[in-house]
């Protein structure tokens, strides 16, 4: 027992508090965190404006966004990522981090565009009848009528995208940007220790999560307090 | 002037043709009930009557007015001619004060207090006086479909067009909103009702619309219709549901 107690207290010492390798540890979270926060807002502005295109019924553009989306979903993050470094690279000195941004919220766009198309037309199409018939014009009907019921479907999806978008950042190390993922990889390659830093890794990732997910069970009530 | 004309109505889905060269007229006043078998294109001939439906051929004339040709006002064409649906359709994110008072608000300006004031009589009328601030999915059926009844109302149409407004309500919920329509057929509103209710159709219709093959198969007086209809096919139809 003593002895599990002193490897522990051991491991946990070399890891992460010799050489204050704590600090790595939480500025490692820090850039994951403000790397989830661009990508997430860049990803719903992306999102949302491909989901109008699409529902705005010019073929083309339709057609366009249907491309994009089905790029982005049939190829690796990691390759995108790495290639949208690449190419931005070779043309500007944005810092690593606005780069990653616009690879990500690229990347999460096309699935917020999807969720955004899915919440609008989970509405039942009853809705927009009832609100033609009494006059409104396609755009008010979607503005008075089907938008706020779709927010009920669409906020809870996009949460959860949000906390895979988290987890997803966890690549960033790829184009050497220092997250939290990595962090846990610059340690191990000082302390030679394979399991004990990512296992801290995993569980900040963890406590993270966990908190996200509370907080949208407590959104999702709220939501649906008038059913 | 009839109120409603209808001129060589046409209307396919693809390959299917569901209304086949369709005529009439409808005065002001009039109410106007729509029977035939399922599938014979009576929810696709209201629906042409406001556009919901876009025509594949023909005109319609509503209070004079070509809606086809008018295409590009048809939002303020369907101002003045009220719909209800079977499933109520009402908008479940509102109350039911909001549902009424939205259209009359955000279409013809109305001040809120205006609309609410007039929303009260609305459901005053329709026999929900203490029903305001609830939310839709709390409503019966029944009472849902009231709802949906003053809502329509709410704009002040010229015409109300109802498609089967008590098919899916548990039998006691009909009478309620069938005496409602009574009411304002009463009242003098031009109705077009497609309907089950062969009763409703009797006592209310000043004529009854048999639909079949795309087409007005026989028309008439509830009397002329129900009690010697001229038509096998009619006198089939009326076999099975009377
Ligand atoms: N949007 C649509 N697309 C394709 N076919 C349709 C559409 N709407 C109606 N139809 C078809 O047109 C025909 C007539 O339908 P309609 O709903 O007008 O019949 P109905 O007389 O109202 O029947 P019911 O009594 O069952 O309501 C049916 O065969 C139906 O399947
Ligand atoms: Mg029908």
């Amino acid at each position: 027992m003593e002895s599990i107690i002193k490897t522990l207290s051991d491991a946990i010492y070399f890891n992460l508090i010799r050489e204050q390798r704590y600090v790595l540890f939480i500025s490692g979270l820090g850039i994951s965190l403000q790397l989830t926060l661009y990508s997430a807002l860049l990803g719903t502005l992306i999102g949302l404006f491909l989901a109008l295109a699409k529902l705005g019924r010019v073929k083309w553009l339709e057609g366009l966004v249907t491309a994009y989306v089905d790029i982005i979903r049939g190829t690796p993050a990691v390759v995108q990522l790495v290639l949208i470094y690449y190419a931005i690279l070779g043309s500007s000195s944005l810092p690593k981090i606005a780069v990653a941004s616009i690879a990500f919220g690229l990347n999460s766009g096309a699935y917020v565009c999807e969720l955004i198309r899915a919440g609008i037309m989970a509405v039942d199409k009853g809705q927009m009848e009832a609100a033609r018939s009494l006059g409104f014009s396609y755009a008010r009907s979607m503005i008075y009528i089907i938008i706020p019921q779709a927010i009920k479907n669409i906020l809870p999806a996009l949460g959860n995208e949000f906390i895979v978008l988290l987890k997803e950042t966890a690549i960033a190390g790829y184009i050497a940007l220092d997250d939290l993922t990595r962090a846990g990889d610059i340690v191990r390659g000082r302390t030679f220790d394979a399991y004990t830093p990512f296992i801290l890794v995993a569980i900040i990732y963890l406590l993270i999560t966990s908190i996200l997910t509370r907080l949208m069970g407590g959104l999702e009530r709220r939501l649906h307090a008038s059913d | 002037m009839p109120v409603i004309e209808v001129v060589d109505l046409h209307k396919s889905f693809g390959e299917l043709r569901v209304l086949k060269g369709l005529n009439t007229r409808i005065n002001k006043q009039e109410v106007v009930c729509v029977i035939g078998a399922s599938g014979s294109g009576k929810s696709t001939f209201l629906r042409c009557l406001n556009l919901l439906e876009e025509p594949t051929a023909g005109e319609i004339y509503i209070e004079g007015i070509p809606l086809m040709e008018h295409r590009k006002d048809i939002n303020r064409l369907r101002q003045r001619v009220g719909m209800v649906f079977q499933l109520f359709n009402l908008f479940p994110h509102m109350t039911v004060l909001d549902n009424i008072t939205l259209a009359p608000m955000k279409l013809k300006g109305m001040t809120k207090s205006k609309a609410e004031e007039k929303a009260r009589d609305l459901l005053d009328k329709v026999g929900l006086p203490d029903k305001n601030n609830e939310y839709p999915n709390r409503l019966s059926g029944g009472q849902k479909q009231r709802v949906a009844i003053a809502r329509a109302l709410a704009m002040d149409p010229q015409i109300m067009l109802f498609d089967e407004p008590t098919s899916s309500l548990d039998p006691e919920m009909v009478g309620e909103v069938l005496n409602v329509m009574k009411d304002l057929a009463k009242e003098g509103m031009t109705m077009v009702v497609v309907t089950h209710e062969m009763g409703f159709a009797k006592e209310v219709g000043d004529r009854i619309m048999f639909m079949d093959e795309g087409i007005i198969f026989e028309e008439g007086s509830p009397q002329e219709l129900f009690n010697s209809p001229q038509r096998d096919r009619t006198k089939e139809f009326l076999g099975k549901v009377l």
